[in-house]
């Protein structure tokens, strides 16, 4: 790679990605015909009062009694448009339902993302820095059972204690429903920000709690295992000793010298796993009521709503494909000598 | 290797979109593997695989242990529930757990559907000219009688035919805070929150089963869930009491001059959310839109079958509507509880896609705002007319504010209950209700369910009917039921439900007799232990 600019190089990778994602579009809409169930059948249900030629008509008017080849290029036409058509299941528009339903996992995303980084980074660091004292032990003990824990358990476990029990934090849904506030954005931290409306803006905080915390759970206990080793190592470079020796002080040696080396590899990691918090979080969705992306995509896929799926996976291939990118262009920000190749 | 030849696709825009296509032109052409219909033999052991979704799981399991034994070599599959479907009615398995809904309280959706000769929900491939000549006659006579001896002479047949192992039916269990008044489960799964106080407030959350309802639209959609929601925004012509009863609603009365016509007489007075007056055009106008194959925005309607043999739908003058059926129809007024009217003019003029983004009926409670997915907040109609004098209260809503929450996991439906997050909870699970009945401030209630629950046999594999009696002979389920469901699961000695029409008292499940069961086999030819 060496001679090819940092610019170049991303612009390659951008255009490369998008034979990638037609494959993985193309492949989901093959791979979801070949799953036994018929979506008109499922919608009308195991109940009686259904006649054959309704049957028949609904599907014709969806266009399912087509041969395969012809939806596969009627849906690549719309594609390439823009259009990912409409839902069997609700006759909406797909973009609109995923329109509506991502804000909310987003929202919870990032929370779980700001929860993990503010738990592991200062967690990682210090486990290093008192390398093998008992906080390193409790710490990373705490991690391993972090990695270990389902999120399910873990988020039912929050809820009978925060919830139940101790009643400090509500166990479900985004906000007090006698408290609602116009849908602007669809994110609700900002809509009741928007809404100029303290009491709903300290609701969505408390609702966003315990699911941001099951969510991110394994991500903070991964996360600050690898901070700590690779702080580890770093603390044993030549540039930290020769650091030491000048007589900078400890703190300042870990947080401006240290720190910004041994974060090369968390931030890899954490590209890794963006694409798990959106993708990956169907559990907790369900757990505490959210209505995100993960339950709509699930549903869809029991219910085989085949344009709601195939353009979720859409949605979820560019997203891994950014946030691979994104690691990518993070690193030379964060240690430009990487950008040499 | 795999990993090299990827990589040096990977700068290559058009062989890699090759790659894909290839791939998945090769799933596309391959259909999978088809089942082998295999004959059972005869002077061997016999053979039988139980397919089921997860939650029947601890059932099935049950269930081969005690066909194991007799000798009989069972094995349990668990399968994702629509794949388990697709397959059995491609008739590629031997036996299944299976479950069917009803909601006329009759016969008419339930046993005929699901084992008259060739019908959509027939997939154990059952068919007895007689039982078929039965249905027919019970479902188009006129007169109770007639219908009531033929549906029971069809039990008899169908229990010694014995196309299923018969099973069960379960309990509608449901859960509120003690300061909920004036509610219970229905029979039919509706929550009617018109009649409900709650005492020291006035907004009621209902946590929902489902993960989502399907339209805000009330003929475009085939769910439960969706119909609990939006019979609290629409009314109907006549609605159900929690016991099952028609009883009328927007219709003040009505009249049948002959078999195939209904003349409904509207009540006067009563308003939409948006202040219009509801008339016998708003009438005629929702249920043709269900009867056209293009009603909604070129789509046909899902709700089109529960309009039964309904052909023709005029307005006689401002109150009074006139159906012409195209032959006459027991169940239909049990079906007609399942149309809410709509508002024409309202409807006309923003369009169906401005309709569910704004849903307005003439029902107790008017739309705020919400998601098909997540909340959904209805506020109290002021101008309500008051709902079904046979429900009491009647006026307008005690409640002010109610929220309807897609809670899809029982375990966080039962914390946010404790919690006093949600005032209804919806499908307790069975093994839950005893701790819920030791929590303070909570009440447990039960309806009896309508959806049948049964193992049933491909008939085209297992053909002798000895062999199927001697399965029937051969489980226990008083104590599967009793151990699984904890007193909530009843059985039923075919495939009717007691609380629906037609159904016959005096005859009793099969008994537990393994002995029985064994001999049936060795007549069959099967070797036995």
């Amino acid at each position: 790679m060496s001679g090819e600019s940092g610019s170049l190089r991303v612009l390659r990778r951008l255009l490369a990605a998008i034979p990638l994602a037609a494959g993985i579009v193309l492949v989901t809409f093959a791979l979801l015909r070949l799953l036994p169930g018929d979506p008109v059948d499922i919608m009308m249900g195991q109940a009686g009062n259904v006649s054959e030629a309704e049957i028949e008509t609904l599907r014709r008017q969806l266009g399912l009694d087509r041969p395969i080849w012809e939806q596969a290029v009627h849906f690549a036409r719309g594609m390439v448009r823009g259009d990912l058509g409409r839902s069997i299941r609700t006759a909406r528009p797909v973009a609109a339902l995923i329109g509506e339903a991502l804000p909310a996992t987003l929202e919870l995303a990032a929370a779980a993302l700001l929860f993990a980084v503010a738990v592991a980074v200062p967690v990682g660091v210090l486990s290093a820095v008192r390398h093998r004292s008992a906080l390193d032990h409790l710490a990373m003990g705490t991690a391993f059972v972090g990695i270990s824990m389902p999120a399910f358990w873990l988020g039912l476990v929050l809820i009978l204690i925060f919830g139940v029990a101790l009643g400090w934090l509500p166990t479900s849904g985004r906000i007090d429903p006698s408290l609602s506030v116009p849908a602007v954005t669809g994110f609700m931290l900002v809509d009741t920000l928007l809404a100029r409306d303290p009491a709903a803006f300290r609701s969505a905080l408390e609702h966003l709690v315990l699911p941001a915390v099951t969510l991110g759970a394994e991500l903070a206990a991964v996360l600050s295992r690898v901070v700590r080793s690779s702080m580890l190592d770093v603390l044993q470079a030549d540039y930290v000793r020769v650091a030491r020796a000048k007589g900078v002080n400890e703190w300042r040696v870990v947080s401006r010298h240290a720190l910004r080396n041994a974060l090369v590899p968390a931030v890899t990691v954490l590209g890794l796993q963006v694409g798990i918090l959106l993708g990956g979080n169907m559990i907790v969705e369900t757990v505490f009521s959210w209505p995100g992306l993960g339950r709509l995509v699930v549903g869809a896929i029991f219910a085989r709503d085949y344009p709601v799926v195939q353009g979720a996976v859409l949605l979820y291939a560019l997203t891994f494909l950014a946030a691979n990118l994104l690691v990518d262009v993070l690193y030379t920000v964060i240690n430009p000598r990487m950008a040499m190749g | 290797m795999a990993c090299r030849v990827i990589r040096s696709l990977r700068g290559s825009w058009i062989r890699m979109a090759l790659l894909a296509l290839a791939v998945a032109l090769a799933l596309v052409v391959w259909q999978g593997p088809g089942g082998s219909p295999v004959q059972a033999q005869a002077g061997q052991v016999l053979r039988i695989v139980l397919d089921g979704a997860k939650n029947r799981e601890a059932e099935l399991q049950a269930v081969a242990g005690y066909l194991r034994q007799i000798g009989v070599d069972a094995q349990v599959r668990i399968w994702e529930y629509q794949t388990l479907i697709a397959e059995a009615q491609r008739g590629t398995r031997d036996a299944y757990a299976t479950d069917w809904g009803s909601s006329t309280f009759s016969p008419f959706d339930l046993a005929i559907p699901k084992l008259r000769t060739g019908d959509r929900g027939n997939f154990s491939f059952y068919s007895n000219p007689d039982v078929d000549r039965l249905f027919e006659l019970a479902s188009t006579t006129v007169d109770e009688a007639v219908a009531l001896d033929a549906y029971h002479r069809a039990q008899r047949i169908l229990y010694e035919d014995a196309p299923w192992i018969f099973g069960y039916y379960l309990d509608t269990i449901e859960a509120a805070s003690e300061r909920v008044r004036n509610w219970r489960p229905s029979v039919d799964n509706r929550t009617n929150l018109h009649d409900v106080v709650l005492e020291g407030g006035d907004t009621l959350v209902v946590g929902m089963r489902a993960d989502r309802i399907q339209s805000f639209d009330p003929a475009d959609h085939r769910d439960r869930d969706t119909e609990t929601v939006l019979r609290n925004i629409f009314d109907g012509l006549v609605t159900r009491t929690p016991d099952g009863q028609v009883v009328p609603e927007i219709a003040e009365s009505w009249e049948q001059p002959d078999p195939t016509t209904y003349i409904f007489h509207l009540r006067r007075g009563i308003r939409f959310h948006d202040g219009e007056p509801l008339t016998a055009e708003d009438v005629v106008f929702t249920f043709e839109r269900i009867l056209s194959p293009t009603g909604l925005d070129g789509r046909q309607s899902p709700r089109l079958g529960l309009l039964g043999p309904l052909q023709r739908v005029e307005a006689l003058d401002d109150y009074t509507v006139k159906m012409t059926l195209s032959a006459p129809s027991p169940v239909f007024l049990q079906l007609l509880v399942h149309t809410q009217i709509v508002p024409k003019d309202y409807l006309t003029r923003v369009g169906l896609a401005g309709f569910v983004e704004h849903p307005v009926g003439a029902g107790p409670f008017k739309f705020v705002q919400g998601r098909l997915d997540g909340d959904i907040v209805l506020e109290r109609f002021d101008d309500y007319y008051g709902g079904s004098p046979d429900l009491p209260p009647v006026g307008p809503a005690p409640l002010r504010r109610v929220v309807f929450r897609m809670m899809p996991e029982p375990g966080a439906r039962i914390a946010a209950l404790l919690a006093g997050e949600v005032h209804i909870i919806h499908e307790v699970p069975p093994d839950a209700v005893a701790q819920l009945e030791r929590a303070r401030g909570v009440q447990v209630q039960v309806a009896p369910g309508t959806r049948l629950y049964a193992i049933e046999i491909n008939n085209r594999r297992l053909t002798d009917p000895r062999v199927r009696q001697a399965l029937n002979y051969a489980v226990d389920w008083e104590t599967i039921l009793r151990e699984l469901y904890r007193g909530h699961a009843h059985r039923v000695a075919t495939a009717f439900l007691p609380s629906g029409f037609g159904y016959d008292e005096t005859l009793q499940p099969y008994p537990y007799d393994p002995d029985r069961a064994r001999e049936l086999l060795r007549e069959a030819g099967y070797v036995v232990r």
